[in-house]
């Protein structure tokens, strides 16, 4: 079966400094990944290489099946939401009508009932809001979209704990009802372990844990420890040649 | 290639309906106000070629238009799924069918003027000796070709900025500055001024507007060359 997403002996560097050495990991199917690690730790070059946003010095991309960057097929099925994202100077409902247009599968109901969860101003400028309203707004295009592969990068920069709450309800609601590939990035870890099918912690530019969230589950439970405690001990291991992995 | 997506990338960017519709002839409308009021504050203006030449100023609208279609939008636009090559294409047709509108709106505007007698007061506003000056269809041919050249050149100065930000614009203009001088440098050292000049005197409106015709098209490939390896 061909994986969702596939990333292959992925390098990244800029000016001889290394931002991604030799990434591999792959995601099948319908589920909710976590990519998790310290800032810096290279996840954001990674997910904008996967939207094709950012080009690889090395190594190999496809997502369903194809290069993000050749394949405009591909980009049709995939929304990514970036904490740091750049909106052009329109109001909030010109820029959801405009990913409206891009998504065949966009629910405009499901919009509209983010925009009342977040109280979004659908007449101000996107360039008005506050840092939390405009994560907001990144989080109705992610969810609304409905696309096949959903990339977040820290969605919910700025947002308080009750609306970061509305993001994990309204995602196990869609993925329950419309499920499909999320991989999100954040450093909000146990906050949102409960959300994740899988974990894959980068640090340093390497993957250095890439596990089923069920297996880490367990072994929290028995080492008792919080997931931050895990992916903190698994970064500090990154030194290991290779990474922690274990069965999907 | 998905010509829906082009529509879609065009439409994003007449969302807000202002800034590409609306915005230039304002500006044109305020430019045109002045040179009214100038006009009327000085006296009919006696000599029969007067023109302020302030026209233009659509045309600087247009430049800076292209150049925001792409530093301001193209990033959002690449977040929902399109390619640099849709996004290209989408925004290339949209700059083509507001030269076409806005062209003949010039053109419009031309006839108007002509028929008035340069608006009661012989003013030269919409006419241009030589470039803008002949029938209805060839001014709206030469606007329509002039609109969307500078649309496409702005284009590509904000492909250069996104994506080699100021000192990569900087030597883009700095480039293009060298082109030049060493046009000017070959011509003055093979005394090829006079044959020069003799081909630009002897050219038609329609020859010129033909040789715009083509420097967009370089210019465009210019900008779709750049934007295959933007990063946003």
């Amino acid at each position: 079966m061909t994986p969702t997403i596939l990333v292959g002996g992925l390098t990244r560097r800029y000016r001889g400094q290394l931002a991604l050495d030799d990434v591999t990991f792959d995601v099948q199917g319908a589920s909710v990944t976590g990519l998790l690690g310290r800032n810096g730790a290279g996840k954001t070059t990674l997910l904008r290489i996967i939207a094709g946003h950012e080009f690889a010095s090395a190594g190999r991309v496809a997502v369903l099946g194809a290069s993000p960057v050749k394949d405009e097929e591909v980009l049709r099925r995939m929304v990514f939401i970036r904490e740091d994202q750049t909106y052009p100077d329109l109001k909030v409902r010109h820029v959801l009508r405009v990913a409206s247009w891009f998504y065949p599968n966009w629910s405009q109901e499901l919009a509209g009932a983010l925009v009342d969860d977040f109280a979004l101003p659908l007449n101000r400028r996107i360039k008005k809001l506050s840092r939390g309203m405009r994560s907001a707004v990144g989080i109705v295009i992610g969810l609304a979209s409905r696309a096949e592969v959903t990339l977040f990068d820290e969605p919910y920069a700025g947002l308080d704990a009750v609306a970061r709450q509305v993001f994990y309800d309204r995602l196990v609601a869609e993925q329950a009802e419309h499920p499909r590939t999320v991989l999100l990035s954040t450093h909000l870890i146990d906050e949102a372990a409960g959300l994740l099918d899988r974990v894959v912690v980068i640090d340093r530019g390497r993957v250095v844990l890439d596990a089923p969230a069920g297996d880490l589950r367990d072994r929290i439970t028995a080492e008792q420890l919080t997931l931050q405690q895990l992916v903190v001990r698994a970064a500090a291991g990154a030194g290991a040649a290779t990474p922690e992995r274990t069965a999907a | 290639m998905n010509t829906s997506t082009w529509v879609t990338v065009a439409r994003y960017h007449l969302v807000d309906g202002i800034s590409l519709t609306i915005l230039p002839w304002a500006i044109l409308a305020f430019d045109f106000g002045i040179t009214m009021a100038v006009t009327d504050a000085v006296g009919p203006v006696k000599h029969p070629q007067a023109q302020s030449g302030a026209v233009f100023a659509i045309y600087v609208a247009f430049l800076v238009m292209g150049a925001l279609s792409v530093f301001r939008s193209l990033p959002f636009g690449l977040a929902v799924g399109a390619s640099r090559r849709a996004y290209y294409a989408g925004t290339t047709l949209l700059a083509v069918a507001l030269a076409a509108v806005d062209g003949l709106a010039l053109a419009v505007l031309q006839v108007i003027e002509r028929a008035t007698d340069g608006w009661g007061v012989t003013l030269h506003f919409f006419r241009l000796p030589y470039l803008l000056n002949g029938p209805w269809y060839l001014t709206w041919l030469t606007s329509f070709v002039l609109l969307a050249l500078v649309f496409v050149y702005g284009m590509w100065f904000g492909l250069v900025y996104r994506r080699w930000n100021l000192i990569g614009l900087l030597a883009f203009g700095a480039a293009q500055i060298i082109v030049l001088v060493s046009g000017a440098a070959i011509a003055t050292a093979a005394h090829a001024w006079p044959a020069v000049g003799h081909f630009f005197s002897t050219l038609s409106v329609t020859g010129l507007t033909g040789l715009l015709a083509a420097l967009a098209a370089v210019l465009l490939a210019g900008g779709l060359t750049t934007i295959r390896r933007v990063t946003v």
